[in-house]
C-alpha cells in the first residue's frame, strides 16, 4: 500500500485574499498592509497591520445547514475561530471531495472516523467590548476591586464568553461542520504552529489511525491586547512612514515584525486514494522537522541551532539533500534576532548549498500572521512553483550582511526542479520545517 | 519492530503535594485538595474554592529563580514538577543526547494580568458600551508589563523547560482542554515509538483558578458552586448529586524513554506506557455525545493499540469531573466498550479530591494509575455518598482498595470534544 501523503487542498484566508490571491500578490509585490482598520490603533507604538478582507465570509460554499450553523455560532467565534473554520471549509471544498446534499451527512464518501485535524493556535486574547459592560458595573474610579468584580461584574458576562478564546475551538467547530471523528489536536507553538500541525497531522496518518487529516494554522494578532503586547516586547515596526514597506524581511533596515492576520489549511490524503478517485493533487509532504530554541524564553538561538535540526530532520525524512531544493520559503519576520537566527540556521543546514538554493519569504507582503506562517507559504510555493517561479523578497532591497544566504531580491527567479522546503520558528520557542514536492 | 516506552521519571506539583509520594498517600487516605481560594479575593465569586497547590519556593526547583519573575503559575508548576521528573529519571546528571531529548506539554496559558486589563477597558470606556481603544492604549501602555505579557503564551512552559535542561529533540505545546496532557503523553509516545527522540518530557501544566478564569467557567455553569462551608465536599464524581466540578491546576511531568536506551543506563522503570487512543466527539462545544460515540472509539483505540482486552484492564482512572453529564456519558461508554466485564473492573475519578487540573488533569491521573501498579491499591472516589441510578459501576467509594493491578486505562475528555485515552502497564521484559 502506498503511504506516502499528498495535499488535496488548500484553504487560505489572508491580508491579500485567497490562496491564488496572496500567490499573485507576492508574485506582482504587492503590498496587503496599511493602516489599521478594524479599531482606532492610533495610540499604539504601532498601527499599521496586514487585515483580512472585510468580505470574507467564512460560509462561502458550504451547505445551507452548515452555513446557518456558523451563523447561530457566530457569537461564540472570535475572529480567530472564524478565519480557521473559513480557510479549513475552503480547503476541503478543494478536495473536490463530495460535500453532499443538505439533510444528508458532509462528506458521504469518506470515513469520518479517520478524519482528524491538526490545528496551529494561540489563546485568544479577549474582545475589549465583551468587557466593556461588566468593567462599568464593577469599576469605581477606573478600578475595579475583586469584590465588586464578583458581585457586578460577572452578571453581566456574556455567558459563553470563556468559548470565545479557547485555543481548540477552530477544530471543535470544523469538526461538528463536517462530521470529522478522528483525531482532534490544537497545537499552541505561536508562530510555528501551523507546520507544527502538519508534522503531527502527517505523523498521524502514518500511524495508521486516519487517512483524511486537515492541518491548520490560524491568528490575529491585530488586537488590542497583541498589540499591546508585541509592541512592548520591542518587536514591532514603530517608524514606518509607508506601511506598504514597512516589512522588510531579511533586510538590512529591517523594522520588525507588522501584525497581521488570517489562517490556513491543508487537506491530506494517502496518495493512492487520492489518484484513485481522481483528486487534484498539489504536491506530496515528503518530510517534516520539528526541534525548539533554548536561549530563553525571547531569545533566539544565535547560531540557529533549532532552525537548523528541524530543517535537517525534514530533509533527512524527505531523504532529500539540500542542493536538489528548488525554494526555499523563510519564516522571515523582518525581527533582527529572528531573522538572523534564522539564517544562520539554514546556512548550517544547507551546508555549500546555501550559496546556491533560492531563498524567498512573503511576510514583505502579509506581516506577520503568526500560526498561519508556514502553511500560508506552502500554498503560495504550491501556486507559484506551476509557474516554475521563486518570487522575490518584497522590500528586501539590501540584504543583511550577516544573513548569508541565496535570497532572491528585485526580480522572482526560475524555479528548478520540484523540491520546496518551508521553515518557521517561535522565538525562544518551537522550529519547524517541511520538504513538499511540488505539482508543477 | 515496534519501540517500546517506558515510564523512568515523574514529577508533579499538585493540591495534594509536592512530590509523587505525598501526594499519592493523601490520595489514599482519602484527603481533599480543595479549599476556599487563597490565590485572590474570590468571596463575592459564585465559587468560592478551589484546589490549589500551596506556595512553593522556586528556587528549589530552577537554577536562576530570576528568570521566572513574570512566569505565571503554569509554568512555576512545570519548572518544580519538570526538576523532579528529571531527577527521578536519574537525568540531571546522565549524559543523553539532548538532540534526541523532546518535549510534549498539554500546556494552559499563563494567568492573565486581571487588573490591569479591566483598569485599561475602565478609562476607556465609552457612552456608547464600547472601549475606546485610544485610551485604553494609553493607559495600558503605562500600565502593562512585557514580560507578564509574553508569559501569557501558552508555550511558555514548554520554552522553559527546553531552556533550563538544553533539550533539541522535537517539541509541542498543545492545549486540547481538560484532554490535553493525556493527548500530550500519547504523541509523546509516538514520537519515541516512530524513533524521532528517545526521550520525552512530557505531561500537562495549568492554572485557571484566576479571576478570569473562574469567571468563565462560572458563567458556563460548568463548576460546582456548593457548599461554600464545606467546599471538599464539593467535588463528588458519579454521586446522584453532583453539581459540576472544581477548579484545580498543578502539574505532572513524566520522562517517557524508549525501552533499551532506558535499560542501558539503568533507569528505573516504573511502567510501560503501551496504549494510546484518540478521537473527536464532533458533536458539539460543550456536551458530550450522548452515546459517548466518540468516548468510545478512544477508549477502544487504546486498548487495542495497547494489546489488551476489556478483561486485562484491573482500574479505569475515570475522566469523572462530577458534571451530571460527563460522570453518566462516561459510565455508559465504559459499558459500551466493556461489556460485562464493565461491572468488574474498578472504575475511579481522583478529580474528587485533587479538583480538576484542566491541561494538566490527565498526566496526574496516569500518575496515579503508574502508582496503583507500583502499589497494588487503587484510589477512592471521595463523596460518593449517594448512587445514582445510571452511574452503577464499581467506583471504589471513599476508602482506597488493595487490588492486583497490571493494566489501568486512564480516560480524559476535553470541552470542546477530544476524547484521550492510555494503558499503561507493569513492565514485564
Amino acid at each position: 500500500m502506498d503511504r506516502r501523503i499528498v495535499i488535496t487542498g488548500m484553504g487560505l484566508v489572508s491580508p491579500a485574499g485567497d490562496a491564488a490571491d496572496l500567490a499573485d500578490a507576492v508574485r506582482a509585490g504587492r503590498s496587503a498592509v496599511a493602516p489599521i482598520r478594524q479599531f482606532d490603533a492610533s495610540a499604539f507604538p504601532s498601527s499599521i497591520g496586514g487585515e483580512i478582507p472585510d468580505d470574507f465570509d467564512p460560509s462561502n460554499g458550504v451547505r445551507k445547514e452548515q452555513r446557518r450553523y456558523i451563523k447561530k455560532n457566530t457569537k461564540v467565534m472570535s475572529r480567530d475561530i472564524l478565519m480557521g473554520l473559513g480557510a479549513a471549509n475552503r480547503a476541503i471544498l478543494d478536495t473536490g471531495l463530495p460535500i453532499g446534499d443538505d439533510g444528508q451527512p458532509p462528506l458521504p464518501t469518506i470515513d469520518h472516523a479517520r478524519f482528524g485535524m491538526v490545528f496551529g493556535t494561540s489563546f485568544i486574547p479577549t474582545t475589549l467590548d465583551d468587557l466593556a459592560g461588566p468593567v462599568r458595573a464593577a469599576q469605581a474610579d477606573a478600578e475595579v476591586n475583586l469584590n465588586d468584580w464578583g458581585a457586578k461584574g460577572i452578571p453581566q458576562m456574556f455567558p459563553l464568553w470563556l468559548l470565545k478564546h479557547l485555543p481548540n475551538m477552530h477544530a471543535c467547530h470544523t469538526g461538528v461542520l463536517w462530521d470529522a471523528q478522528g483525531p482532534s489536536n490544537s497545537l499552541t507553538c505561536s508562530d510555528a504552529g501551523g507546520l507544527v500541525a502538519l508534522d503531527e497531522a502527517v505523523r498521524i496518518m502514518a500511524r495508521g489511525i486516519a487517512n483524511l487529516m486537515l492541518a491548520g494554522g490560524a491568528e490575529s494578532r491585530v488586537s488590542p491586547l497583541l498589540l499591546m503586547r508585541y509592541a512592548l516586547l520591542h518587536r514591532l515596526v514603530t517608524a514606518a512612514e509607508d506601511p506598504a514597506s514597512a516589512s522588510r524581511p531579511f533586510d538590512r533596515d529591517r523594522l520588525g515584525w507588522v501584525v497581521a492576520e488570517g489562517a490556513a489549511a491543508v487537506m491530506l490524503e494517502f496518495r493512492d486514494a487520492a489518484e484513485a478517485r481522481g483528486a487534484r493533487i498539489w504536491g506530496e509532504v515528503l518530510g517534516t522537522g520539528v526541534s525548539t530554541m533554548t536561549g530563553g524564553i525571547n531569545a533566539c538561538d544565535a547560531d540557529g541551532r533549532g532552525v537548523a535540526l528541524a530543517v535537517r530532520r525534514a530533509l533527512d525524512a524527505a531523504g532529500v539533500e539540500p542542493a536538489d531544493l528548488g525554494a526555499v520559503y523563510a519564516h522571515g519576520p523582518a525581527l533582527e534576532q529572528q531573522d538572523r537566527g534564522e539564517a544562520a540556521g539554514l546556512a548550517a543546514a544547507l551546508g555549500d548549498a546555501a550559496r546556491s538554493v533560492p531563498v524567498t519569504a512573503t511576510k514583505g507582503v502579509t506581516g506577520h500572521m503568526g500560526a498561519v506562517s508556514g502553511l500560508a507559504d506552502l500554498a503560495v510555493a504550491c501556486h507559484l512553483a506551476r509557474d516554475g517561479l521563486v518570487p522575490p523578497i518584497l522590500n528586501c532591497h539590501t540584504p543583511d550582511p550577516e544573513v548569508r544566504l541565496n535570497l532572491v531580491t528585485g526580480e522572482a527567479r526560475e524555479m528548478k526542479g520540484d523540491l520546496v522546503l518551508v521553515t518557521t520558528n517561535a522565538i525562544g520557542g518551537q522550529t519547524a520545517a517541511a520538504v513538499v514536492r511540488v505539482n508543477r | 519492530m515496534t519501540r517500546r516506552v517506558v515510564i523512568t521519571g515523574i514529577g508533579t506539583a499538585n493540591p495534594l503535594g509536592m512530590t509523587v509520594e505525598e501526594s499519592w498517600q493523601g490520595l489514599l487516605a482519602g484527603k481533599s485538595g480543595i479549599r476556599p481560594i487563597f490565590i485572590f479575593d474570590a468571596s463575592t465569586f459564585p465559587t468560592t474554592f478551589a484546589a490549589q497547590v500551596a506556595d512553593f519556593d522556586l528556587a528549589d526547583y530552577v537554577r536562576n529563580p530570576d528568570e521566572f519573575t513574570r512566569a505565571g503559575r503554569n509554568v512555576r508548576f512545570a519548572m518544580a514538577a519538570g526538576r523532579r521528573a528529571m531527577e527521578d529519571a536519574g537525568l540531571l546528571e546522565a549524559q543523553v543526547d539532548t538532540d534526541r531529548f523532546g518535549i510534549y506539554l498539554g500546556s494552559g496559558e499563563g494567568v492573565l494580568d486581571f487588573q490591569t486589563l479591566v483598569h485599561s477597558i475602565a478609562v476607556g470606556l465609552n457612552d456608547s458600551g464600547s472601549v475606546d481603544t485610544v485610551r485604553f492604549a494609553q493607559a495600558g501602555l503605562q500600565r502593562y508589563d512585557a514580560f507578564s505579557e509574553l508569559e501569557q503564551e501558552p508555550n511558555m512552559p514548554a520554552n522553559h523547560l527546553a531552556h533550563e535542561y538544553g533539550l533539541r529533540g522535537p517539541a509541542y505545546s498543545c492545549l486540547t482542554a481538560c484532554a490535553a496532557s493525556t493527548q500530550a503523553l500519547g504523541e509523546a509516545l509516538d514520537l519515541i515509538r516512530t524513533g524521532r527522540a528517545d526521550l520525552m518530557l512530557s505531561g500537562g501544566t495549568h492554572s485557571m483558578i484566576h479571576p478570569l478564569g473562574v469567571t468563565g467557567f462560572n458563567l458556563l455553569t460548568a463548576i460546582s458552586t456548593e457548599p461554600k462551608d464545606e467546599p471538599w465536599r464539593a467535588s463528588r464524581p458519579f454521586d446522584r448529586d453532583r453539581g459540576g466540578f472544581v477548579l484545580g491546576e498543578g502539574s505532572t511531568i513524566m520522562i517517557l524513554e524508549e525501552l533499551e536506551h532506558a535499560q542501558a543506563r539503568g533507569a528505573r522503570l516504573w511502567a510501560e506506557l503501551v496504549g494510546f487512543g484518540t478521537s473527536a466527539d464532533a458533536y458539539r462545544m460543550t456536551d458530550i455525545h450522548p452515546e459517548g460515540r466518540g468516548p468510545a472509539a478512544a477508549m477502544q483505540m487504546a486498548l487495542d493499540d495497547a494489546g489488551v482486552r476489556p478483561a486485562d484492564v484491573d482500574y479505569i482512572s475515570a475522566h469523572g469531573t462530577g458534571t451530571q453529564e460527563n460522570d453518566r456519558v462516561e459510565t455508559l461508554t465504559i459499558k459500551l466498550v466493556f461489556g460485562d466485564e464493565a461491572y468488574k473492573t474498578p472504575v475511579s475519578s481522583v478529580k474528587s479530591a485533587l479538583g480538576h487540573l484542566i491541561a494538566a488533569a490527565g498526566a496526574t491521573e496516569l500518575m496515579t494509575c503508574v502508582l496503583a501498579i507500583r502499589d497494588q491499591v487503587l484510589p477512592p472516589t471521595l463523596n460518593l455518598d449517594t448512587p445514582d441510578p445510571e452511574c452503577d459501576l464499581d467506583y471504589i467509594p471513599h476508602t482506597a482498595r488493595q487490588a492486583e493491578v497490571e493494566v489501568c486505562l486512564s480516560n480524559s475528555f476535553g470541552f470542546g470534544g477530544q476524547n484521550d485515552c492510555l494503558v499503561v502497564r507493569r513492565f514485564v521484559p
